[in-house]
């Protein structure tokens, strides 16, 4: 079968799926009432949106140097830094610092899906545990992730009840959710101190003080940064910015965009633990990790960023509200996506992935239908992105 | 790669008939302009009305939409594949034959176009329309990623329109509007035309119109991606179907102006994925008829087709699905 025909069949497969609609359905309405409510808690959202449209598009088109400052700025903080050129670069770094037969607790990360990290690691003898509740669901599921902030947005709690009565034994009711939650819990709590390594993303990072922002509700995050003595992020060189201010700024609009007020945590890293208060001599390596190794992929990203039209896709906050605008989302959920989702997901495929034919695929899935683009806080232009992508793909 | 490979083969049928045939369906020159029989327009004006392809090959192209989706839905692996070869096979008047096998609409959808010249007309415009010498606008071949080919057919349809002396254009079908306003001008450079779009200029003239419709009815209005999200036209049509005495509009939750969900038929899916077009016609059919409106009112040929699918799907065919223009008309009385 063509790329396209079993794209075609999946995506086919998904739309006739009641359960991701009935999931996606529940998932939309909750969205847009929480999102409505954010906006009109903190209405300057709307125009820092703007303010951080031209910091995205500023820190693009200097990726190379933001990195190289942020790897300097980590470096002074006692981590360790590294520019990964390609996703095997990055992988080969991980393997140096992880090797085999760890405990790994890993955060949600779209960058480690990317080069599909976990997969790698526990091919190589590793134990890794998801622990954000959603990709715990998917792991647990062998499914893939669905929804880049939700990524078992199309799991209906029905499903969620039925496989963690098969995991623990017992019998848990759908309706219960905050069992269920609490269930998932019980099965992560002690991972977090037995994992020798955290691996987790990043939402944002300071270029001039070398600070990665975390953004979560779960305390997932904290944990799993705070808890092992080894802490390694991967993270996309995309989302680089100058100043810790302009970080700010991303974080903000991004939650905010996602359908929060405000989340729960926001950790901010920069460097190992340490500590000054035995005679003022800084010993690194207290209650937190000891280690603090960052890992900037290129992986395509600087090429991408010198296409004129295609680079709008490194804006990108990974909030996720234009997928819950997408009329095919609501149908397909991620099977309308590769490693990323719908617009940008399309411009991945081809230009980060190398995959044209799933490209291609993707790119005629798209209605250019422009809700996404009324909807996205930098303003995307995906229905210009898919179709100059199109055009790229037939006339080369 | 072989890139063309890459472009969905449905599409590259239909950009195949722009290119060699000048019209979306790959219709007979000449067929397209029938509806204008009668209506003494002239066929050279400063003005003139665009009709577009939608409008006038629509009874064609809900045909061709519904034997896709019977072969989509019957599980031929590729059905634009399939589509190519029956056509290929039957010869170029697949569409026609397709049309006499299936059943025709009581009300053809040029309707809409006699509408709206008769709308026109009433406020007073003088404008011609080119009938058979109406170029295809070309958009599709700009939106499915044919852009070397878009040029060289704007490069045609702003000669022809040159040579035809137009000056001023008024369209009628959203994207027709937007590829003669904005995708034309860019590609062959130069001022372009002056467009509007037919909502723009009955909104500038609607004080001068006296409009009751013929019963009391509750309408909603769906707004074409194109027309609100490409052309950022979203009050006139409102302030137009206000100003209707008898008319009740009310809107979904949300659902509305730059929020309007799409109708499942835009930038040439419903030729790629026929039965997930019709999905997404169900969907948002249902999000307008949930509104408790017996009318549904839009202005595309696309959103017509597909939200009347859609309602189809959802047994909820007692509600109408009509032009802007239709409306208007209606209310004007004779």
């Amino acid at each position: 079968m063509s790329v396209f025909s079993e794209y075609k069949k999946e995506i086919m497969d998904a739309a006739h799926n009641d359960r991701i609609r009935i999931a996606l359905a529940r998932a939309i309405k909750s969205y847009r009432g929480n999102v409505n409510e954010a906006m009109k808690r903190f209405p300057h959202s709307i125009k820092m949106a703007e303010e951080v449209r031209q910091i995205k598009a500023d820190a693009i088109s200097n990726m190379d140097k933001l990195a190289q400052q942020a790897c300097e700025a980590i470096e002074y903080n006692k981590g360790k830094a590294y520019i990964a050129k390609t996703a095997a670069d990055a992988i080969a770094i991980v393997d140096k610092l992880v090797g085999t037969g760890k405990l790994i607790v890993k955060g949600k990360s779209m960058t480690c899906d990317e080069i599909e990290l976990r997969e790698h690691l526990e091919q190589k003898g590793n134990e890794v545990y998801e622990t954000d509740l959603g990709e715990f669901i998917i792991q647990k599921l062998h499914s893939r992730p669905m929804h880049i902030l939700s990524p078992a947005v199309h799991v209906p709690k029905e499903d969620v009840a039925e496989l963690f009565s098969k995991i623990t034994g017992e019998k848990l009711p759908p309706e219960d959710i905050s069992r269920l939650v609490a269930t998932a819990k019980k099965l992560l709590r002690e991972k977090f101190f037995e994992a020798q390594i955290g691996i987790t993303g990043s939402n944002v990072v300071a270029a001039d003080t070398g600070t990665l922002f975390l953004i979560e509700n779960e305390g997932n995050i904290r944990l799993a940064t705070g808890a092992p003595p080894v802490h390694i992020a991967v993270v996309g060189m995309e989302k680089l910015v100058p100043s810790l201010g302009d970080a700010y700024k991303v974080a903000e609009v991004t939650w905010r965009y996602a359908n929060y007020t405000v989340p729960s945590y926001v950790s901010l890293i920069s460097g190992p633990s340490k500590t000054g208060d035995i005679e003022k001599v800084t010993t690194y390596g207290a209650h937190g990790p000891s280690e603090f190794h960052v890992i900037f992929l290129d992986d395509g990203r600087t090429e991408l960023a010198k296409d004129p039209v295609l680079r709008q896709a490194l804006y990108c906050l990974r909030c996720g509200g234009c997928l819950y605008e997408c009329p095919v989302f609501a149908v397909t959920a991620g099977h309308f996506g590769d490693k990323y989702f719908a617009g940008c997901g399309m411009v991945w495929a081809d230009k980060i992935s190398g995959k044209p034919e799933k490209a291609a695929a993707m790119a005629y899935t798209c209605l250019t239908c422009g809700r996404c683009k009324v909807r996205c806080p930098v303003q995307i232009d995906t229905p210009a992105m898919c179709i100059e992508l199109r055009r790229q793909l037939v006339e080369g | 790669m072989a890139k063309k490979e890459l472009l969905p083969p449905g599409l590259a049928y239909l950009a195949d008939n722009i290119t060699s045939k000048h019209n979306l369906l790959g219709a007979r020159k000449g067929d397209g302009s029938k509806w204008a029989k009668g209506l003494d327009l002239p066929r050279e004006a400063e003005t003139v009305f665009f009709a577009g392809c939608g409008y006038q090959y629509s009874s064609e192209l809900e045909s061709l939409m519904s034997l896709s989706r019977r072969m989509d839905k019957g599980g031929v692996a590729d059905m634009a594949m399939g589509l190519a070869g029956f056509q290929k096979k039957i010869g170029i008047d697949a569409v026609g034959i397709f049309r006499r096998a299936t059943a025709k609409s009581e009300h053809d959808d040029s309707d809409v176009l006699r509408d709206a010249v008769r709308v026109l007309k009433k406020l007073g415009f003088n404008f011609g329309y080119l009938g058979e010498d109406e170029p295809c606008c070309g958009g599709l071949l700009h939106y499915i990623g044919l852009q070397e080919e878009f040029k060289k057919h704007a490069q045609e349809v702003d000669r022809q329109l040159k040579s035809k002396n137009v000056k001023q254009v008024i369209g009628i079908i959203p994207s027709c509007t937007y590829s003669l306003r904005n995708l034309l001008a860019k590609a062959v450079g130069g001022d372009g035309f002056e467009v509007k779009h037919f909502t723009q200029v009955v909104a500038e003239k609607l004080p001068s119109l006296s409009l009751h419709y013929p019963k009391q009815v509750k309408v909603t209005y769906h707004d074409p991606c194109q027309l609100v999200r490409y052309l950022g036209i979203a009050e006139e049509p409102r302030r137009i179907l206000k100003a209707i005495q008898g008319v009740e509009l009310v809107e979904p939750e949300r659902t509305s102006g730059e929020w309007a969900t799409c109708c499942g038929g835009g930038g040439g899916f419903e030729a790629v994925f026929p039965e997930m077009s019709e999905i997404l016609a169900s969907n948002r059919a249902k999000e307008l008829s949930d509104t408790g409106a017996g009318i549904i009112v839009t202005q595309c040929p696309g959103c017509i087709m597909q939200l009347k699918t859609g309602l189809k799907a959802n047994k909820a065919e007692n509600v109408e699905v009509l032009d802007l223009a239709q409306v208007v008309a209606r209310a004007m009385g004779e």
